[in-house]
């Protein structure tokens, strides 16, 4: 009896073993951001103040100090209410954020890049009702359409980044090569990069589960393919699709590119790019900063993004957005919220925003300060009014984004191109 | 008749501040993942209501789940067993006296003192064709002409995360034996010295058997933690190419937080918890029996 006994609990307690094994591995919650140094340790309220908190992403090294800063004079001019941001990691936000709706403490504002799984669920405000008409009217027209979904907007975009062709200049003129502008010249002077130097890489591809989606629309929207039809059903597997990732793949196969494309993110070709391993990649126009930290001195200049069958180059380009949460919200708070997004979008502080990770403007006036302000930025502000986003409006949009990348990754690995987007079509589409 | 009853209730009162703990903080985890594994939950966390075994449905319909579950039980095998033999062996020359024994010791610990996040990116350098340092190394000692691409392959890749995991590894297995082969008697071995025995038949009749609940030991948890381990894959490849190198952890973390499809990664959960209670209780039910009869 009593073996039995100790038997039983010796298996309890592997079974408890067995269940949190894991979790001293996986990433905790980002419990200890930063932020939450700045920020008041017990956010209680505080009287009659009334309580915001935000819970916003972190962009990059000074974005942590930024909204520290901004939280404090915000508080500072306006006695009535007390905001609290919480800055947290990229890697950490979906799972912050989600663990917070499922017990029921949704944040009252969010800073992400996706919106339509939130209102699917019905839990966001639509945009007209938190931000205050003026501020509404600064913002490209362009920007509010991806936020979308019968026929409302349900969130306004904070900023942005485009996409270019980025080249080595040193390597293409000792190459003998002229930029090129489309897909025929692209593969002609990766092939005359290689004759010249085998040990260097002509082109640099990125399919890997961090990023292999953009990889996907630089090609397909350059060959006048898309993700959806004009009617926004999903057109995953049209011609114009299989065509331009078979032209990618074709690439790797030819050896003309990285050599494994489904593990080097974009930071590795960066790295590449600015060691002059890599002489040609698509970026964002965040890359002079990156390639100035690291300290390289490469001679690079950026240019459209090669296209193919006479379609006009097409830049991709990523937004993200601010979104309110419908905490059952008393209208003082409401008038707070607006408040909020008055102060935020005030131009100055708003170019300040954009420039402070050298991102790209959302609205028009930010638009004018910033082109203004840094010469290197005007030829981007121009770029960004005209690219084309993701489909982040649509609920199936994670399932797209994963299944694309299984397919590049798939296709890598020797599959057909068309058959698996076939099956992916059939899988989204039903 | 009193005085009996509450000799009986003490020691359940002793332990009853520990097993509301583990009620609160095991008990009550595991519950509601068994609980999201049957429930239909929105992409943004939401549980919308019970939907009984669709999910584990559509997890094992998926055409990557049994090549998750294969890479898994390879994984799990290779780095369990590998570091095992590997860790005996160490332990078994730690053992012996020789100069600079303790700081033998201590660097044999250095794998284990370090995180594995740090760990497994040592070895993405290490391995990597353009800058890592085996290229640059055999490039310079001139046994290469031109930087080797180590990882041509999915299942290359594998293999260098499990020799990762084997390397992160041995340092436990090593610990539990050496302090399990640092409480024999020697005088067992005089007396087999005595007798004649050889080094191996020493090896065999003596050590093992008496290390053996060690071994038990480090064994089981090493199935639990091998299994459940995520930052070396999630470090090297993220599971990439196509599945080809994840296990259930990151795939379940992908379902989840990628994908959004956080009831599937729940029942991957759930799936990846019962194999492993089967396989760990069958191996203590198995050790320990055999330890009662002998």
């Amino acid at each position: 009896m009593k073996k039995a006994l100790a038997l039983l609990l010796a298996l309890v307690m592997t079974l408890a073993l067995a269940a949190c094994g894991g979790n001293n591995d996986t990433p905790a919650p980002a419990n200890n951001t930063p932020a939450k140094d700045d920020a008041p340790a017990d956010p209680a309220p505080s009287g009659d103040k009334i309580d915001i908190n935000v819970i916003a992403a972190q962009y990059g090294q000074n974005t942590t100090q930024w909204w520290a800063d901004f939280q404090n004079e915000f508080n500072a001019a306006y006695d009535n209410i007390n905001l609290t941001v919480e800055v947290v990691s990229w890697n950490d936000i979906y799972t912050v954020v989600n663990t917070r709706i499922s017990g029921q403490q949704a944040p009252d504002i969010l800073n992400i890049d996706v919106f339509a799984d939130y209102q699917a669920d019905g839990l966001l405000l639509p945009a007209k009702d938190y931000v205050s008409d003026e501020t509404y009217a600064k913002m490209y027209p362009a920007f509010l359409d991806q936020s979308v979904v019968d026929g409302t907007v349900w969130a306004v975009p904070d900023l942005a980044s485009a996409r270019a062709m980025y080249y080595n200049v040193d390597l293409l003129n000792a190459a003998g090569v002229e930029v090129p502008t489309t897909w025929d010249e692209l593969k002609t002077a990766c092939e005359k990069l290689k004759a010249y130097d085998s040990s260097i890489y002509p082109w640099g591809i990125d399919m890997t589960t961090d990023e292999g989606q953009a990889a996907f629309a630089y090609y397909i929207w350059n060959n006048g393919g898309d993700f959806t039809d004009a009617s926004g059903s999903w057109t995953l597997n049209s011609a114009e699709n299989v065509e331009a990732i078979e032209y990618a793949i074709g690439l790797v196969k030819d050896g003309l590119t990285n050599t494994d494309p489904a593990n080097e993110t974009r930071y590795t070709l960066q790295d590449l790019f600015g060691a002059g391993k890599l002489a040609m990649m698509i970026g964002p126009n965040s890359i002079p900063t990156y390639i100035k930290e690291g300290g390289s001195s490469i001679n690079y200049a950026f240019a459209a993004i090669p296209s193919n069958g006479g379609n006009a180059s097409v830049s991709a380009g990523v937004m993200d957005r601010f979104m309110c949460f419908d905490n059952n919200h008393s209208a003082e708070k409401i008038e707070a919220i607006k408040t909020f997004f008055d102060f935020f979008y005030d131009d100055a502080r708003y170019s300040d925003w954009v420039l402070m990770e050298g991102f790209l403007p959302a609205t028009s006036a930010g638009g004018e300060i910033v082109a203004a302000s840094d010469p290197s930025m005007a030829p981007w502000v121009e770029i960004v009014g005209s690219c084309k986003f993701y489909p982040t409006a649509k609920a199936e949009w994670a399932d797209v984004k994963q299944g694309v990348i299984n397919v590049e990754q798939q296709a890598l690995l020797g599959g057909s191109v068309q058959e698996l987007l076939d099956s992916l079509q059939s899988e989204i589409a039903g | 008749m009193n005085k009996k009853t509450l000799r009986k209730l003490e020691p359940y009162v002793w332990i009853a501040p520990s097993v509301i703990l583990m009620a609160v903080f095991i008990l009550v985890p595991i519950l509601s993942v068994f609980q999201l594994s049957m429930s239909d939950v929105s992409k943004a966390g939401r549980i919308k209501g019970f939907n009984g075994i669709a999910n584990f449905t559509k997890v094992l319909k998926s055409s990557a789940f049994g090549l998750v579950l294969k890479n898994t039980i390879v994984w799990t095998i290779a780095v369990v067993v590998i570091s095992t033999v590997l860790g005996f062996i160490l332990a078994l020359i730690l053992n012996n006296n020789f100069r600079g024994r303790k700081i033998a010791r201590a660097i044999v610990v250095f794998p284990w003192a370090t995180t594995l996040v740090i760990q497994a990116s040592v070895w993405n350098f290490i391995i990597n064709k353009d800058y890592g340092t085996l290229n640059t190394l055999l490039l310079k000692l001139g046994l290469i002409s031109a930087p080797v691409n180590w990882t041509p392959t999915p299942e290359a890749y594998f293999a260098w995360e499990i020799a990762c995991g084997i390397f992160v590894t041995i340092p436990f297995v090593c610990f539990c034996v050496l302090s399990g082969l640092q409480s024999i008697d020697t005088t067992y071995y005089e007396a087999a010295t005595v007798d004649g025995a050889n080094y191996w038949q020493k090896l065999f009749k003596i050590t093992l058997p008496l290390v053996k609940s060690s071994l038990t030991v480090s064994t089981v948890l090493n199935i639990i933690y091998v299994f459940n381990s995520f930052p070396i894959i999630w470090t090297m490849t993220k599971g990439d190419p196509a599945n080809h190198t994840d296990t259930l952890v990151t795939y379940l973390y992908k379902l989840a937080f990628y994908n959004g499809r956080q009831g599937e990664a729940a029942a991957v959960s759930v799936i990846g918890f019962i194999i492993l209670l089967i396989c760990a209780s069958t191996y203590m039910i198995y050790t320990l029996r055999k330890g009662d009869d002998v």
